[in-house]
């Protein structure tokens, strides 16, 4: 076991990483809100942590604490980043569809040009040398993998609730939603806030899980990777953006074999996926499951 | 800041600007048929730029499988570039046959566009760089035939200086939005697009084969992208096949500074961001790449239809 | 229930745990470098460079045991050049790891190995704090704080008029932006003005701004820290635009690949070098033979620079075999890694980048740098990098 973990203990946290990643896209997608702003803040709680890790203006802070400065870090990077979701939600949930998810593509990248140019996020470098909670990789499981824990808890509790109910009812008809008295601006702009938050502190959590951070790690593709996660994996249940991300997060280490190869490979599925999985994998299952429970052939037609 | 230098910016801003521009029409066309994103369109004007560099240059480098492999002809740059758009524009009809419209058949999730199209973009861009390796492509100066690299204007103080490739660009992109003005405004294609665009159930009903102008669209859409390409590789090199990215980011920002879906807005999008990118001060020149998304993230609090959209009730 | 079928699955796609075990024969030495994302210019070049050391030491081997070269791709990310250095060390059963390609990346990648042991010799990391990350950590690309201040001084040499200086760095390279801090202390060192001060994207394409302010500045020496193709092309539009005094390019500029980016325009600019095809030395002239032979090009400083690492762990396990008087491949992997890196850290190198040592740390001890000035032939299209002079 111990062998096992030294070894693919890297890649098992960054799935579960990966998964909390799809989570913090799929919260406003529950409100049937397109945000492509996860990568974001992202980028900013882990700068948060990275500066309260090694900062000298901090020092003081890290000797009282010792490892208590770590929950401190989360904490101040989900608060940060769920004070700033909620000024951008309030101004731009009034957009709707894809104009949404452009303006959340502007504030990724300004986001990354402004952390490129200030001192205190290190310039282009970055900032390294960050203190490690545990020594070994693997060791991180035991942050990243209570937290999404408590992420799926939270989403099945939130799913039948009358928030949940409240943020499907949007998704399915906005307008109607309004009409039958929901808040739908208060329902948008907190679907948003808990993406972010927990996009804050993941990234906070993820900074010495790296060892170092920089401006490359929020990026337009990054958020186009946490879409596929929960469309291909299934944006209609909460297992979705867990396989999603479990798979496609994986998929290029598990076609390493194929050297120079493996990036088109991994497009081509994302293409074949897309086409073949509408309604991504959970949906199929449910409907290969339907189709077997009625003993008709599982490969039956889609419509 | 005196005239000179006020003058300079704005012709350095045009230049630029109306490579955005052409570039981000592509994206528009298709929304405006399809309201969807189509994110391989950076994909198209990398791959526009090999094909021209192909036809006009041909030869490859040590890297990729294609190393050291010689075009067996060479042809003029002008037609290289027409040569290189078209086949770009049939890749764009390949896109839209591989990404776009098995999705369509079975009514899936419009988001899930979004990802295929990124798929296509992802297996483009390796599949070149499988190719041709990720050496640097550059145009020897002759391509545009024996003439000056650039030209000064003086008149007392001022000093205007202006690239050669600044004015072919312009010229070249001037022609085409002249001609695909024509072809939308004057021409029963244009109609025809005009109406699917408007309301594709009703162009149908109408008779018109939406299937097949989507098609035209697509096709449309990639000759555009790739003949953006071609001029930038031709003026700047090609930087690795990864150098279409930040364009296919940028031209995102100018098709919603313009209004989503508009043609004359893309033009306008492109320049205004072209022009607003020119006149960064020295000093906060780190901040450039960051003007076109400030640009578009106000747009879309203050006014989200952009300069020349339409006001429409869109349901997602 | 799903996610322990996906485990399982892992598991059984790459079975194996380490435990005592020998070197396996031929010695299986890593490099992980980009070969994809928008790194994977560079990234190329040294894999190039390591497949041409690979070739050239198997000639003799190990004192007869071949070497085998096993690559694995960082990507452009860091977790991609963790997943790279994991494979290598547990999957591969490598000696020692030559990687990766970018400093970030090594800051997340070199202590997962120095954790395990494996000794990592970084081809091309240049930033501060790179061979404190570890006791296994060391390598071979000096950080260029000696030789950009002696390009400045030669640039005077040949025009001692020059008084206004334009600066201009790719602010999103980590090198480009320390190496300009670097210049930029030269430049106040030999007391002369700053006009003007311009950063740039190393994916920017369009420089115009950049070089009317250079034209506006009415500077007599432009100094560009950038990479081949925006460099390159910040001096073709530069020059295009009528800009006639010096120009002198950081390390970046230190590359076969600026000539098609800039062309007949490349002629003249004094580049700091910290490699170079030209420098004499027999190992250096092999070096550049068998390159020439397979890529018909002058090798660029990345692949000098990977075959160096190699060449330092090659001449490492040598030394092992003779401090154990055993062969390597009847020795087990772990004390082999230790003793390789103890090895890599004694004694001197005569490499392509000439007589080179590891300090205790890993950092490098280069001694000779030099400054170039780029030639272009008639058509344009070809050019040498003819050494000035060579710092020592």
């Amino acid at each position: 076991m111990e062998g096992f973990l030294q070894n693919y203990g890297f890649l098992l946290v960054t799935l579960l990483q990966q998964s909390l990643l799809a989570f913090s896209l799929y919260f406003p997608l529950m409100a049937g809100q397109l945000s492509l702003a996860s990568p974001g803040f992202y980028a900013l709680g882990g700068y948060i942590a990275a500066i309260m890790s090694t900062a000298p203006e901090c020092t003081p802070l890290r000797e009282k604490l010792g490892t208590g400065i770590y929950p401190l870090e989360w904490l101040a990077a989900g608060l940060i980043s769920g004070v700033l979701a909620l000024v951008i939600g309030i101004s731009a949930l009034r957009l709707r569809g894809i104009y949404l998810a452009l303006a959340t593509i502007a504030f990724v990248e300004i986001l990354r040009v402004i952390c490129l140019n200030l001192e205190i996020t290190g310039g282009a470098i970055g900032i390294f040398d960050i203190p490690q909670l545990f020594a070994e990789r693997w060791s991180y499981g035991l942050i990243f993998g209570p937290l999404l824990l408590l992420t799926l808890l939270f989403v099945y509790r939130l799913e039948n609730s009358r928030t949940g109910r409240a943020l499907k009812a949007i998704r399915e008809d906005e307008l109607a939603a309004g009409a039958m008295g929901i808040h739908t601006t208060y329902y948008k702009v907190l679907a948003f806030v808990i993406g972010a938050v927990l996009a804050g502190i993941v990234g906070a959590m993820s900074a010495p899980f790296l060892n170092t951070w920089n401006a490359r790690q929020g990026t337009f593709d990054a958020s186009i990777s946490y879409l596929a996660y929960v469309l291909i994996g299934g944006s209609r249940s909460m297992w979705g953006p867990l396989l999603g991300a479990v798979l496609l997060a994986s998929l290029p280490e598990l076609l390493r074999p194929l050297k120079d190869a493996r990036l088109i490979i991994n497009g081509m599925v994302l293409v074949v996926a897309s086409i073949y999985l509408p309604q991504g994998i959970v949906g199929a299952l449910g409907r290969l499951k339907r189709c077997v429970v009625k003993n008709t052939s599982p490969m039956g037609g889609e419509r | 800041m005196y005239t000179g230098e006020y003058l300079q910016n704005i012709l350095n801003g045009i230049s630029i600007g109306s490579v955005y521009a052409i570039f981000a029409l592509g994206y528009t066309l298709v929304f405006s048929i399809l309201g969807i994103i189509n994110f391989a369109h950076g994909a198209v004007f990398t791959l526009g730029a090999y094909l021209t560099y192909s036809l006009a240059v041909g030869h490859f480098g040590i890297g990729g499988l294609l190393a050291d492999m010689q075009v067996p002809f060479r042809l003029s740059f002008p037609l290289s570039l027409l040569l290189g758009s078209l086949l770009s524009g049939v890749f764009g009809v390949l896109i839209e046959r591989c990404a776009f419209r098995p999705l369509r058949l079975r009514g899936a999730d419009p988001l899930l566009a979004l990802v295929s199209s990124l798929g296509v973009a992802l297996v483009t861009i390796n599949v070149i760089q499988y190719l041709v390796g990720s050496e640097i492509y550059s145009f020897p100066s002759e391509v545009y035939g024996d003439i000056r690299p650039a030209f000064t204007f003086q008149r007392g103080d001022t000093t205007i200086v202006l690239r050669t490739v600044q004015l072919i660009i312009f010229a070249v992109n001037m022609t085409v939005l002249v001609l695909l003005r024509y072809l939308i405004s004057c021409t029963r294609v244009g109609k025809a697009l005009r109406a699917v665009a408007e309301n594709s159930s009703t162009a149908s009903l109408l008779g018109i084969n939406v299937d097949r102008f989507i098609l035209y669209t697509f096709f449309l859409s990639g000759f555009l992208g790739g003949m953006a390409g071609g001029l930038v590789g031709t003026s700047f090199g090609i930087a690795g096949p990864y150098f279409g990215v930040s364009y296919g980011l940028k031209g995102l920002a100018v098709i919603v500074l313009g209004g989503l879906g508009s043609i004359p807005g893309a033009v306008l999008g492109g320049m205004v961001i072209g022009l607003a990118e020119a006149f960064v001060p020295s000093d906060y020149s780190a901040y450039k790449e960051a003007v076109a998304f400030a640009y578009l993230f106000t747009m879309l609090l203050i006014c989200p239809r952009g300069l020349l959209g339409r006001a429409t009730i869109e349901k997602v | 229930m799903k996610f322990a079928a996906v485990v399982t699955l892992v598991v059984t796609l790459f079975a194996g745990a380490a435990g005592a075990e020998n070197v396996s024969k031929p010695i299986p030495i890593g490099i992980a470098v980009a070969q994809t994302s928008n790194v994977a210019l560079f990234g190329q070049e040294q894999m190039n460079g390591a497949k041409v050391a690979e070739k050239y030491f198997n000639i003799s081997g190990i004192n007869g045991t071949p070497i085998k070269l096993i690559s694995q791709d960082t990507g452009g990310d860091e977790a991609g050049a963790i997943n790279a250095f994991q494979n290598l060390v547990s999957k591969e059963k490598v000696v020692g790891i030559v990687g990766p390609t970018l400093s970030q990346q090594a800051f997340a990648a070199d202590p997962v190995a120095n954790r395990l042991k494996v000794p990592v010799i970084a081809p091309s990391n240049t930033a501060k704090g790179i061979p404190q990350i570890g006791e296994f950590v060391g390598r071979v690309s000096a950080p260029v704080a000696k030789v950009a201040p002696f390009a400045v001084t030669q640039a005077l040499k040949l025009n001692p008029a020059i008084k206004r200086v334009a600066i201009l760095y790719a602010q999103n390279d980590a090198f480009c932006s320390s190496e300009t801090t670097i210049f930029q202390q030269a430049v106040k060192r030999q007391k002369l003005e700053i006009a003007t001060l311009q950063k740039f994207m190393t994916t920017d394409t369009d420089f115009t701004t950049q070089a009317t302010a250079v034209l506006r500045a009415k500077a007599d020496l432009v100094i560009i820290s950038g990479l081949a193709a925006d460099g390159g092309n910040l001096v073709k539009q530069l020059r295009q635009l009528g800009y006639k005094g010096t120009i002198i390019g950081g390390n970046g500029f230190n590359t076969t690949n600026v000539f098609p980016v800039c062309g007949k325009n490349c002629e003249g600019i004094l580049v700091a070098q910290a490699y170079s095809p030209l420098a004499q030395n027999p190992l250096n002239k092999a070096f550049v033979d068998e390159y020439r032979r397979t890529f018909i090009k002058d090798p660029p400083q990345f692949a000098a620079q990977s075959f160096t690492a190699i060449q330092l762990i090659v001449e490492g396990l040598r030394k092992v075999e003779i401090a154990t008087k055993k062969k390597i491949t009847q020795l087990d992997l772990a004390t082999v890694r230790v003793e390789l890196n103890k090895a890599l850290r004694k004694g001197s190198y005569m490499t392509p980048l000439g007589e080179i040592s590891l300090d205790a740390e890993g950092d490098i001890n280069q001694h000779s740098f030099y400054v170039s000035k780029i030639k272009m032939d008639i058509s344009g299209k070809v050019g040498v990098f003819a050494i000035v002079s060579v710092v020592k």
